[in-house]
C-alpha cells in the first residue's frame, strides 16, 4: 500500500535524474561533434570513420531520450535506449581499462558540470554508470510516475468512454474536468 | 431487470475492452514515434558531421605532400607534433621543448612535422582553435610559421572565454614581420578548410589529445628529453632513407 503510492514518485525522480543528465551530457557535447567523435575514437573500438559518425549522432540521441524521460513520454521505451547506452558506456570503459589505454573517458561531457572523467578515473566512472543503468533499470520495471505525459494521454479516454461514476455525478463537474484537461 | 444489469454489465465490458484497445494503439503509435525521434535525431547528427566535413582544401606553401602538416627541416627521422594553440599543455610543451626541438630539425638530424590541428573549439566561445591554426597557415604560406606560433603561445588565452579576434591574430602577425598579404590571407579565412583537413587526418592518425608527439610514427611523451632519446633511438636503427613519408 505504501509502495503503492511511493512508486510512482520515486519513478518521477529517477525519470528526472536520468533525463537531466542525458540531456545535458547531450547538450555539453553537441557543440563540437568532431569532438564528440574523437572521443568515441579513442576507445579504439570501432573503425575511424564509423566511430565519427557514432560520435556526432550520439549526443542527439541522448538529448532526445533525456527529453522523452522529462516528459515521461514513452517512459519505459526511452529507459529502455538509455539502459542499452548506459550498458555500452560501461562495455567501452571496461574494454579501454582492461587494454590499459590511457585515455581520457570523455564519455558525458568534455569538461562540463558532469563528471567528465579524467585519466585513470575509469572506476568512477564505471560506478557511476551503473548507479545510472540502475536508475533506468528501475523505471523499466516500474515507468508509471507523477506527471507524466504517458499518465495524461491515458486520461482522456476514460472521459471518451463514460462511466458510472461521471453519470452519477452532477453534470457541471464533468464538463468542467473535460475542459481542463483540454 | 436483472437482464437489464446484465447488458449494463455486457456493454461496460465492451467499453473497457474498447478501451483498451485504444490504450494499445496509442501506446504503440508513441513507440512508433519516440523511436523515429531517435533514429531521426541520429541521422541529424550524422548530416551535420557529414556537412561540416571538407574535401576541398588547399594547403599553405610549407606543408607536407598528405597537407597534414608544415615541415622544418630535412633529417632522416620524422617527429610528427600535434598541437592545438588553445591547450594549456600545449603552451608548456612548447616553452620547455620548441627551442631544443628546432636545434634537431636545424642539425639535419629531425624532419620536423607541426600539425596545428583545431580540437578544442568547444573550449572558446569563438572558435580560436580553428581560426588560431587557420592564421598559422597563412604565416606559413609567407614563411613565418615558426615565429607565428611562438607569437600565438606567448599570446596564448584562457581556455572557457572569447580568444583573440581575427584582428588581434592580424596584430600578432604584424609582430613577427607578416605583411598585407598575411592579413588579407586571415580575412578571407582561406586556410580554414585546411585546419580541418588537419584536424580530421590527425583524429585518423589516432591522436586524440594534444599535444602529441609521434617519433617515425610511434607515440613518445611531449618532452625535450624523451624525444631527444626517442630521435637518437631512431636514428641509430634506421638508416638515413627511411622514415620519410
Amino acid at each position: 500500500m505504501t509502495w503503492h503510492r511511493v512508486q510512482p514518485w520515486v519513478s518521477l525522480a529517477a525519470r528526472l535524474g536520468l533525463g537531466g543528465i542525458f540531456v545535458t551530457a547531450g547538450w555539453l557535447k553537441v557543440t563540437d561533434l568532431a569532438a564528440s567523435g574523437r572521443a568515441v575514437n579513442a576507445y579504439q573500438i570501432m573503425p575511424y570513420d564509423l566511430a565519427m559518425v557514432i560520435g556526432a549522432a550520439q549526443p542527439f540521441v541522448e538529448i532526445v531520450v533525456g527529453l522523452l524521460l522529462l516528459f515521461g513520454l514513452a517512459t519505459r521505451l526511452a529507459a529502455w535506449a538509455g539502459a542499452v547506452m548506459m550498458v555500452a558506456f560501461i562495455a567501452g570503459i571496461a574494454s579501454a581499462w582492461s587494454r590499459g589505454l590511457n585515455i581520457d573517458c570523455g564519455c558525458f561531457s568534455k569538461g562540463g558540470p558532469l563528471p567528465p572523467g579524467v585519466t585513470p578515473n575509469y572506476l568512477p566512472d564505471i560506478l557511476r554508470d551503473v548507479a545510472f543503468l540502475a536508475m533506468a533499470i528501475f523505471l523499466i520495471i516500474y515507468p508509471v510516475s507523477r506527471f507524466s505525459l504517458d499518465a495524461r494521454l491515458d486520461r482522456p479516454s476514460a472521459a471518451l468512454a463514460p462511466d458510472d461514476v461521471l453519470e452519477e455525478e452532477n453534470s457541471e463537474q464533468p464538463s468542467e474536468r473535460r475542459r481542463q484537461r483540454l | 431487470m436483472s437482464s437489464r444489469k446484465d447488458q449494463n454489465a455486457a456493454a461496460r465490458m465492451v467499453r473497457e475492452q474498447i478501451a483498451r484497445e485504444q490504450r494499445r494503439k496509442r501506446t504503440m503509435w508513441i513507440s512508433i514515434a519516440a523511436v523515429s525521434a531517435l533514429v531521426i535525431a541520429g541521422l541529424i547528427g550524422w548530416a551535420i558531421y557529414a556537412g561540416g566535413k571538407t574535401t576541398d582544401y588547399t594547403a599553405p606553401k610549407g606543408a607536407n605532400s598528405a597537407g597534414t602538416g608544415i615541415v622544418s627541416g630535412t633529417g632522416p627521422v620524422v617527429v610528427d607534433e600535434y598541437v592545438d594553440y588553445l591547450c594549456p599543455h600545449c603552451k608548456s610543451f612548447h616553452d620547455e621543448a620548441a627551442a631544443s626541438i628546432q636545434q634537431l630539425a636545424n642539425d639535419g638530424k629531425i624532419t620536423l612535422v607541426t600539425h596545428p590541428v583545431a580540437y578544442l573549439d568547444g573550449a572558446s566561445t569563438n572558435r580560436y582553435s580553428t581560426r588560431a591554426s587557420a592564421a598559422a597557415g597563412c604565416a606559413a604560406e609567407y614563411g613565418k610559421f615558426t615565429e607565428y606560433t611562438d607569437t600565438l603561445f606567448q599570446n596564448q588565452p584562457a581556455e572557457g572565454g572569447a580568444g583573440p579576434s581575427d584582428d588581434d591574430l592580424i596584430v600578432f602577425g604584424r609582430q613577427v614581420g607578416l605583411g598585407e598579404d598575411f592579413a588579407q590571407c586571415v580575412k578571407d579565412k582561406r586556410f580554414i578548410n585546411w585546419t580541418n583537413h588537419v584536424s580530421e587526418e590527425a583524429g585518423r592518425a589516432g591522436v586524440s589529445g594534444t599535444p602529441t608527439v609521434m617519433v617515425n610514427g610511434k607515440p613518445v611523451q611531449a618532452s625535450s628529453t624523451a624525444i631527444a632519446a626517442a630521435v637518437a633511438a631512431a636514428a641509430g636503427t634506421t638508416t638515413p632513407s627511411a622514415g620519410t613519408s
